[in-house]
């Protein structure tokens, strides 16, 4: 466990390149060998410091994975690295653009109920919001790449409207199918 | 001392391996299984049963059984056979009295708060960390014995979806037993590894656990040894005992018997369980009440179960959904639990899932097996293809702000251990203490939600509103119990404090359960154990009363019922004057002595309503 070191950089303890595009399989891989030497089961006869210390290391590892395997906290995370406040409880957009997907993705949210295919407009609303998240995603990318990060940061607020609205749809999910 | 022989070359250094145990800890049945020769097999106990009934009862003299011998005691002593006690861990009065099956239960649960509900017994009022405890040690003397040894640590298992409090009654619990936990695991997770599905590369795997009183789904990911549980479902009122409701039931109605006494219901509803035992194998089978009986067949049982199995089929999809998942993206499911027998449920689970479930291994010992599996890894015996099993907290931890609020720290489905901090400040000046409230659950008000402790940070430096810096810390372990603690920054001044959440245990109160367990029966214990027994000796006596008022004359001869009052009189006389076992004797006899009288009634009543059938149809 020599070389783990809790206070490294996120990308640099996970061996993966820093930026926005990262190889979800060499993430995982690194992951689980870092795991496999960390988990506190690794040490289930060991001393109680030594299984403290464990705990601890694990659940570093699993907070560095967990913040780069997701495209949101990823991002937050790059601000953060990039010295930029990503807290957008302020937030307001100028972008018309966005402002109207907003608005009729908010729409097709409200009419799922009375789609005559509940199960199926709901499909089509998923993949209108992957749409959407997936062209912020690449957004973001290029203008982090190229350290236009008030740009980044724009997308980075879109991103997490995004995911409020996801998180939205699946409470409706729950109410519609009934279960 | 027997000399061991080793030959060269066979099993080199055996005293090295250390021995080490999987425990399945059930609702209905518990098992302890370990690894020999290789292979994860469960251990018998003396008789050669595998399944110990999850079943605790407090006899006289302060006397504990457990298993099969206290299973014995449900009709003769229910207020102190203490049955599925594991929907009580970690619960408090409010919890359980909605949940089915403990509502219905015969003993009496003490009201403490807050607090988990104690069980009032002739040996006093026990928690349910006590009564696992014996199921417990009881295992745990069983693999002692047959493995020759002591043991090095267990692997007990838990429902994927025990919140922290039921899983720290489970730790507590083996603590009493003297038991070294090396683990708790998720039993899904446990059944997939007894499969041997941490072999493979990276596949979608669905458990369907369908017991007795409950059913669980889970979703896992397993990628080369990696387990990650993604999702969990279930009905905890649904189990293999409603399929035996569902016969007697329609048997009822068939015969349209309306009012059968506790002692009919009961040989109904086993009649009821061995005809579908004996439906998996036989296309039509007789069930029988006395002298009435109907054939019921196959088809006509499908018919009957399927409500019950659409209701699991449900709890899969929605389970499969949580997951991000669809049916087909599913690569194995696994069955667990006695109820997976019945060919129904095969056969939906196969139509739903588009394959055929794994049956391979005993549905009832499988997480036993894949218990075992893991604790043999744990304590060192294995090595090379080692798996990691790496869980998720299953109810998110949040803590109360202003308004009844939850605020989120830590998700649902984070893998586990995590640690996250949360800074907060002080909103008076000079303010020197802070009340915090963690709670557990997935609903916004924290009324819905799950109090796991309430604690009061202290000793903060006194400063203007808003410029202390206060930093929580939230650190859940692989096992998914969790610790705070707390700290101010920004002068410096580590005011620290661990908080062991409240529901459970305190250190102390599991310091006085070993005491206890130790200790002869205490004086106060005696005279609650003396008042019990008079309470059941009044109730039988005015039952029979009753019955003979209203029966007797008709159904017994003189001289039996001459020789039921005797027995009646003396039972009268001993509740007055004495001992707990004198009563308690009595109640047997004249229990006893009052089965014919209850077996004539039942076949009277039978023949009545026959007899209006008849009159009906004509």
């Amino acid at each position: 466990m020599s070389e783990f070191n809790p206070r490294e950089n996120y990308f640099a303890l996970l061996a993966v390149p820093q930026s926005y595009e990262v190889n979800q399989a060499d993430l995982s891989r690194r992951y689980r060998e870092l795991q496999r030497e960390a988990h506190p089961d690794r040490f289930a006869g060991a001393s109680e410091r030594e299984r403290l210390r464990a705990v601890q290391y694990s659940s570093q590892i699993n907070e560095a994975y967990e913040t780069l395997v997701s495209p949101t906290r990823r991002a937050a995370y790059l601000l953060k690295l990039a010295g930029i406040d990503s807290d957008m409880s302020s937030t307001t957009f100028r972008d018309p653009e966005f402002l109207m997907q907003q608005m009729q993705l908010r729409e097709e949210l409200s009419e799922l109920q009375s789609a005559s295919d509940p199960e199926a407009a709901l499909d089509a609303f998923y993949r209108d919001l992957d749409a959407a998240a997936d062209q912020q995603k690449s957004i973001f990318s290029a203008s982090y790449l190229e350290q236009q990060f008030d740009e980044s940061l724009a997308s980075y607020a879109k991103l997490q409207f995004l995911e409020k609205l996801r998180s939205e749809a699946e409470l409706k999910e729950s109410e519609l199918l009934d279960y | 001392m027997l000399m061991q022989i080793s030959e060269p070359g066979q099993t080199p250094e055996p005293h090295q391996r250390k021995l080490a145990v999987g425990i399945d800890l059930g609702t209905t049945n518990s098992l302890v299984a370990t690894v020999r020769n290789g292979s994860a097999q469960t251990l018998a106990d003396i008789d050669g049963a595998h399944l110990l009934p999850s079943v605790v009862l407090y006899g006289e003299e302060a006397s504990i059984e457990v298993g099969e011998k206290a299973l014995a005691g449900a009709s003769s002593d229910p207020v102190n056979t203490l049955m599925s006690i594991k929907r009580l861990m970690g619960r408090s009065f409010a919890d359980v009295t909605d949940v089915t099956g403990v509502k219905m239960s015969p003993y009496e649960l003490l009201d403490l708060g807050q607090d988990m509900v104690k069980i009032r017994t002739r040996a006093g009022d026990v928690s349910p960390v006590q009564v696992s405890a014996e199921i417990l040690k009881s295992l745990g003397q069983r693999a002692e014995e047959t493995l020759g040894g002591e043991l090095t640590g267990v692997v007990i298992t838990v429902p994927a979806y025990f919140d922290d409090a039921q899983r720290q009654a489970t730790k507590d619990a083996a603590r009493i037993a003297g038991l070294n936990v090396l683990r708790l695991l998720n039993e899904p997770t446990a059944a997939a590894v007894a499969y041997g599905l941490d072999q493979q590369d990276e596949v979608a795997v669905a458990v369907f656990d369908l017991g007795g009183g409950t059913f669980d789904v889970s979703v896992l990911q397993l990628t080369k040894g990696v387990f990650e549980v993604l999702a969990t479902g279930g009905d905890s009122a649904l189990g293999g005992d409603d399929f035996d409701h569902a016969l007697a039931q329609w048997f009822v109605a068939e015969h349209k018997l309306d009012s059968l006494d506790v002692f009919q219901q009961r040989s109904l509803l086993t009649a009821a369980r061995q005809a579908k035992e004996q439906l998996s194998s036989a296309n039509e089978v007789e069930l029988a009440l006395a002298d009435i009986s109907s054939t019921l067949s196959r088809q006509q049982f499908n018919d009957l179960v399927d409500p019950l199995i659409d209701k699991a089929i449900r709890a899969c999809k929605r389970a499969v959904r949580d997951a991000k998942l669809r049916s087909d993206d599913i690569h194995n499911v696994v069955m667990v639990g006695g109820s997976t027998r019945v060919p129904r449920v095969r056969e939906r689970v196969a139509e739903w899932f588009g394959r055929e479930p794994l049956i391979d291994l005993d549905p009832d010992k499988v997480v036993a097996l894949g218990a075992a599996l893991q604790a043999d890894q744990l304590v060192g015996n294995r090595s090379g293809d080692e798996m990691l099993l790496l869980d998720v907290i299953p109810l998110s931890l949040g803590i109360e702000t202003m308004g009844g609020l939850t605020e989120k720290i830590i998700h649902r489905n984070t893998t586990i251990p995590v640690a996250m901090a949360q800074e907060f400040t002080t909103f008076k000046d000079g303010q020197t203490a802070m009340a915090i409230h963690v709670v557990q659950g997935e609903r916004e008000l924290i009324d819905d939600c799950r109090s796991l402790a309430r604690f009061e940070l202290q000793g903060i430096p006194p400063m203007v509103a808003g410029a202390a810096r206060i930093k929580v810390m939230f650190q859940v372990d692989a096992d998914g119990l969790l610790r705070v603690s707390a700290r101010e920054e920004s002068t410096g001044s580590e005011s620290r404090i661990e908080v062991k959440p409240a529901y459970g245990l305190s250190d102390t109160d599991i310091a006085d359960m070993l005491q206890q367990s130790w200790a002869s029966a205490a004086d106060d214990k005696e005279a609650r154990a003396l008042r019990e027994q008079q309470i059941e000796a009044e109730g039988l006596l005015q039952a029979l009363s009753a019955a003979l008022l209203k029966d007797g004359e008709a159904m017994l001869s003189e001289d039996e019922q001459r020789e039921l009052l005797a027995k009646m009189e003396v039972l009268h006389r001993e509740r007055e004057q004495g001992s707990v076992a004198s009563i308690a004797k009595h109640i047997e006899i004249v229990g006893k002595a009052s089965e014919v009288f209850a077996e004539r009634r039942m076949d009277a009543s039978i023949n009545q309503a026959l007899a209006g059938r008849r009159v009906d149809e004509i």
